[in-house]
């Protein structure tokens, strides 16, 4: 294939570089820099609102509490107090740890997990790059994540660590696969792996009722696969009903058992920001990326919104829903998720077919 | 009375069962070296080589299939074990089986074979005592650690005498961690710290993969020597406050009630009707109170994470906390009860407090819908707990199991109805069972078990509130100072939110007990866990944990 | 299926009603109750050093020290060591030693919390409840004298 790796639209280190006004190899790398630069920070930025913040008042929201409020206006300044908190934490680093693995494997979470977001378009022009195989980017990026799981878990020279790598090996095989399958019945109705092309194949109304108009987002063309695509996600994230590699009352902490200080952060930042770029595919699949009503500059707000709605889902189910065992998950997925997965792409498959 | 008919399998058993001393004597026959008279049960002397004859004789042979408890004590000329008995299906037969050794070597046989519970309980009773259990399958300290020099309830024991051992003294802690090298099973320490063990508790665990394939719990964490501090405190007052911190997870009252059962039999001492009716009261809401956190933490285990329903029980026991701080002064270590009644007449105003049970009764309902939404009727909850961490009736008499988790597996054993005791007969309640012996039983007896208490605490308002005022005695004349005649014995449960708690005092002729014995319910529930777990997933084994609802106070007193 | 979902708008539910009931304990005061057993308040006016708090008090929480004479001359409570059973209070009869509705104190360290006679002299009147005639409504305390402050430190 010739085709070229990137999409006639404007991307962002583009921009960036026609805003410095610099061209050619030097205005890809400053522009790609910066752009990625911006990416990350945007959604560090998030985090931090998500984990000392967020997740705090959710779940006092859940629980009939009052959660922090006492420093700033809503509390919000807690985040910078756990912020210096937790980073003037002492590390400690346990005996026969197998180091360097036990130190890489916090890097390597977030970094995943942020490299994933290169690729999604997050709408108002925030878009990093659009290569053809997007779609498969976003899904290899994520699951690299695994890879800094099992390290943490077999370096940590601790059993809990080591049953939580294990688990989260077998979750992520026993739940990629129908994530996947589930994502190419999408697909199969673009045509295309690019993210912008499944966005822009979104746009088109699906239908009008009383004078409101229903995009073509594929949560209504095809909820049932919208669904299968949550649950799948829920389990690739490690959230309850599907915590089994953390699964703080068996396993302690699992894998994160041993870490403390900076890379206890590291590790905790990674997963909210895998919840994000869950919630982000989910978005840019299922809910028509970063569309909404109003013009398009405000495309960012509402991808954003759509995020934050996915990582609410994931403290509503922490709040509300027991987590399985251990075998009856991997029952779940490897009986159930799969065969519906499947059976989902097959009858799109079909349909599309027939239609087309 | 309860509205459950008498069983009726019970009376025509009964008939036939030697229950006075004398037939329980002919039945036994040359077993009997002497005969002993306790307060509780009638008392008989055998030789130590044939406890267990003797024991599995009066178990098949005259229904005493609940060892309760097994005290053991050191006298100037001999020890002894006593070992109690009593019968799941009638709780008032009740027999004691003395067995006494030798004081320069005391041997005895174990009655381990016959009573899957004397394992644990011989254990204890050779760790502070020094009693050496013969064909005891694993005679080891169980309270203390395994360096302790000599037995702290011994008469010879020298208090003064330091326990330090060094870490290079001490067996390498890691040592475990790597036994049976070759194998395919891991060996993995849950606890002493662990967010799963309820307090702490040392859970050794064999794994093969996600299996279990041993458990063996170690207690002895929070042993606070509550026996021999109670053998330290004078009968009127001092005792009664430390009850409240056996099972301090706000059961206070109810082992209040247990010590002030047995030292009130002990000592003759009536209790005015209306202070009964305050106690019950009291002590179901202790009920509600307790069993609203074993449900809590329960689903806190399978749940895993920091959920909404355990903050909903906490939220709901604050209220009943709050209804008990109105009455006794405390929110858990309460100090309410005192020989011959109470401390204090309800609080003035009267109606605001009757009108605040009643707030609370009147939403209870709702609150456990709540919570049946909530856990009881969630699939996976169901998936997760139904035939899970099963225990049949069988092994669950022979463990002594009591309360919740006796009920769970189809015992229908309650003593607040088997042997009456405060007001309970007079009410009208039904003893909770369930059929299913699985964790979701446990969780579902418990669940209705608060309904249950809230229908006593109901009458009990109805009651108080009609009570003529000139009638209101809260105490009965008690005497300053309490001085048992010598060598009395008496062993009394009552019905705490765990189970059975019992209390053994033997009386010296002093103002103080001689011999103060605590039988924990969670003691003996605690027991069952490997029976219930081995071959399960680690999720199974800490939600059966759950289940039982041990309180690590009350297990290691 | 409708278990789950049940479960999910329970939760919700609460969430959506706002209410909570924590409360933001040093700006609200927790209620507490009349009958609550808090920290001790001492008259030395009224002890006739008979000791028998001494005496009852199942842990040694309370040391008097007497002179020749028998006249007191200290009265030590570890107040981080009592229990608050309230034996002491119930025993006295002249009702020298009560139990108020203070819950809170601080110290440093362990030796801090021995208060001698001043510093329970001292303890305040919790909200001007009367602790004894709250627990057993035909005695009363002398409630209103020797009002002190609390240092929190």
């Amino acid at each position: 294939m010739t085709a070229p790796l990137q999409s006639d639209t404007v991307l962002l280190p583009e921009r960036i570089a026609n805003l410095l006004g610099l061209s050619g190899v030097l205005g890809d790398v400053v522009g790609g820099l910066l752009g990625a630069f911006l990416i990350a920070n945007l959604l560090l930025v998030q985090t931090a609102v998500a984990g000392p913040w967020a997740k705090r008042k959710i779940t006092a929201a859940f629980t009939d509490r009052i959660a922090v409020n006492r420093i700033g206006p809503f509390g919000l300044l807690i985040i910078v107090a756990d912020a210096v908190r937790l980073l003037s934490k002492e590390l400690v680093v346990p005996e026969h740890v197998d180091r360097p693995a036990w130190d890489l494997g916090p890097i390597v979470i977030p970094f995943s997990a942020l490299l994933g977001f290169a690729v999604i378009p997050m709408g108002s022009g925030i878009h990093l790059a659009d290569p053809e195989t997007g779609l498969a980017f976003a899904f290899a990026a994520a699951s690299i994540a695994s890879l800094g799981l099992v390290m943490m878990g077999y370096a940590s020279n601790n059993k809990y660590s080591l049953l939580g790598g294990l688990r989260a090996i077998a979750a992520n095989l026993a739940y990629e696969i129908p994530l996947i399958i589930t994502a190419a019945s999408v697909v199969i109705f673009t045509g295309s792996l690019q993210m912008s092309e499944i966005v822009a194949a979104q746009t088109e109304p699906l239908l009008t009722v009383a004078g409101v108009t229903i995009p073509q987002w594929f949560a209504f063309v095809n909820p049932f696969a919208f669904v299968l695509f949550v649950v799948a996600n829920l389990a690739e994230v490690g959230r309850n009903p599907f915590d089994i590699p953390e699964a703080p009352t068996e396993i302690v902490a699992g894998y994160q058992t041993e870490y403390s200080s900076v890379l206890f952060v590291l590790i905790y930042l990674g997963e909210f920001i895998h919840i994000f770029l869950g919630g982000a595919i989910a978005a840019t699949l299922f809910l028509g990326g970063p569309a909404g009503p109003g013009p398009e500059s405000l495309g960012f707000i509402w991808f954003v919104a759509k995020i934050w709605a996915f990582y609410f889902f994931t403290q509503w189910m922490r709040s509300a829903i027991p987590r399985l065992r251990v075998d009856q998950f991997l029952d779940v997925g490897w009986k159930g998720m799969l065969v519906l997965s499947f059976a989902n792409l097959v009858l799109t498959a079909i349909i599309v077919g027939v239609i087309a | 009375m309860s509205l459950e008919e008498p069983r009726d399998q019970g009376t025509d058993a009964v008939a036939t069962k030697p229950t006075t001393g004398d037939e329980i004597a002919d039945l036994l026959g040359d077993l009997v070296v002497s005969r002993e008279e306790h307060v509780n049960a009638p008392g008989f002397v055998i030789r130590p080589d044939t406890v267990q004859e003797t024991l599995s004789r009066l178990r098949d042979e005259a229904g005493f299939d609940h060892l309760s408890c097994v005290t053991a004590e050191e006298y100037e000329d001999r020890y002894e074990s006593i070992y109690h008995l009593t019968s799941y299906d009638d709780r008032t037969r009740e027999a004691s089986v003395v067995v006494p050794a030798a004081k320069d070597d005391p041997r005895s046989q174990s009655a381990d074979a016959v009573f899957r519970t004397a394992d644990w309980h011989e254990r204890e009773a050779y760790d502070l005592v020094g009693i050496d259990y013969e064909e005891h399958p694993d005679l080891k300290r169980i309270l203390l650690p395994d360096t302790w020099q000599g037995h702290p309830m011994s008469l010879d024991y020298d208090q003064d005498r330091p326990q330090v051992v060094t870490l290079k003294e001490w067996e390498n802690p890691l040592a475990d961690d790597h036994r049976e090298n070759e194998g395919d099973t891991m060996y993995l320490n849950i606890g002493p710290h662990h967010p799963a063990t309820h307090g702490v508790l040392h859970v050794k665990t064999v794994l093969d993969g996600e299996q279990v394939a041993d458990v063996e719990p170690d207690i002895g964490y929070l042993h606070r020597c509550e026996e021999q501090m109670c053998q330290t405190k004078t009968y009127r007052h001092q005792i009664m406050p430390y009850p409240d911190r056996w099972d301090y997870a706000s059961s206070g009252l109810l082992n209040e009630w247990a010590y002030a059962r047995a030292a009130e039999d002990l000592n003759d001492i009536e209790v005015p009707e209306y202070a009964q009716i305050i106690r019950t009261m009291g002590a179901e809401l202790c009920r509600i109170a307790s069993h609203m956190l074993a449900v809590g933490t329960f689903a806190l285990d399978v749940y895993g994470d920091f959920t909404a329903i355990f903050m909903y029980a906490m939220r709901d026991r604050e209220i009943v906390q709050n209804i008990l701080e109105d009455l006794t002064g405390q929110r858990m270590m309460f100090n309410y009860f005192r020989l011959g009644g109470v401390v204090w007449d309800l609080p003035e105003p009267r109606d605001e407090f009757f009108e605040k049970i009643r707030d609370f009764l009147d939403d209870l309902p709702g609150t456990l819908e709540e919570y049946h939404d909530l856990i009881s009727s969630n699939e996976i909850l169901q998936v997760r707990t139904i035939d899970t961490g099963v225990l049949p009736p069988e092994v669950a008499k022979s463990y002594g199991a009591t309360g919740p988790v006796a009920r769970a597996s189809g015992i229908d054993y309650d003593l607040r109805r088997d042997d009456p005791y405060g007001y309970y007969d007079e009410l009208d309640w039904d003893v909770v069972v369930e059929d299913g012996c699985d964790n979701y039983s446990r969780l579902l007896c418990r669940m209705r078990e608060v309904e249950e208490s809230a229908k006593i605490i109901q009458q009990c308002v109805d009651l108080l509130e009609d009570w003529p005022e000139d009638e209101r005695t809260i105490q009965s004349n008690v005497p300053r100072t309490l001085r048992p005649e010598d060598d009395t014995e008496i062993y009394r449960a009552v019905e705490a939110a765990k189970g059975e708690l019992g209390i053994y005092i033997r009386a010296d002729g002093t103002d103080k007990p001689g011999r103060f014995k605590i039988r924990s319910p969670c003691f003996s529930n605690l027991q069952t866990l490997a029976e219930m777990s081995q071959g399960e997933y680690i999720p199974d084994m800490i939600a059966s944990l759950g289940s039982l609802d041990i309180v690590l106070g009350e297990v290691d007193r | 299926m409708i278990g789950l979902l049940k479960s999910m708008a329970t939760t919700m539910k609460h969430a959506l009603d706002g209410q909570t009931f924590t409360v933001e304990y040093p700006d609200v005061a927790p209620e507490v109750s009349p009958r609550f057993r808090g920290v001790h308040k001492f008259s030395q006016e009224r002890c006739i050093w008979c000791r028998q708090c001494e005496n009852v008090c199942p842990n040694d929480t309370i040391q008097i020290v007497q002179d020749d004479q028998r006249n007191g001359e200290q009265y030590n409570l570890h107040i981080g060591q009592c229990i608050y059973c309230r034996l002491c209070e119930e025993v006295c009869p002249v009702d020298a030693i009560l139990l108020t509705q203070n819950f809170e104190f601080t110290a440093d360290t362990k030796d801090d919390f021995v208060y001698n006679k001043e510093q329970l002299k001292n303890v305040p009147w919790y909200k001007d409840i009367d602790p004894l005639n709250s627990r057993e409504p035909d005695r009363d305390a002398w409630i209103g004298e020797g009002d002190g402050e609390v240092d929190y430190q």
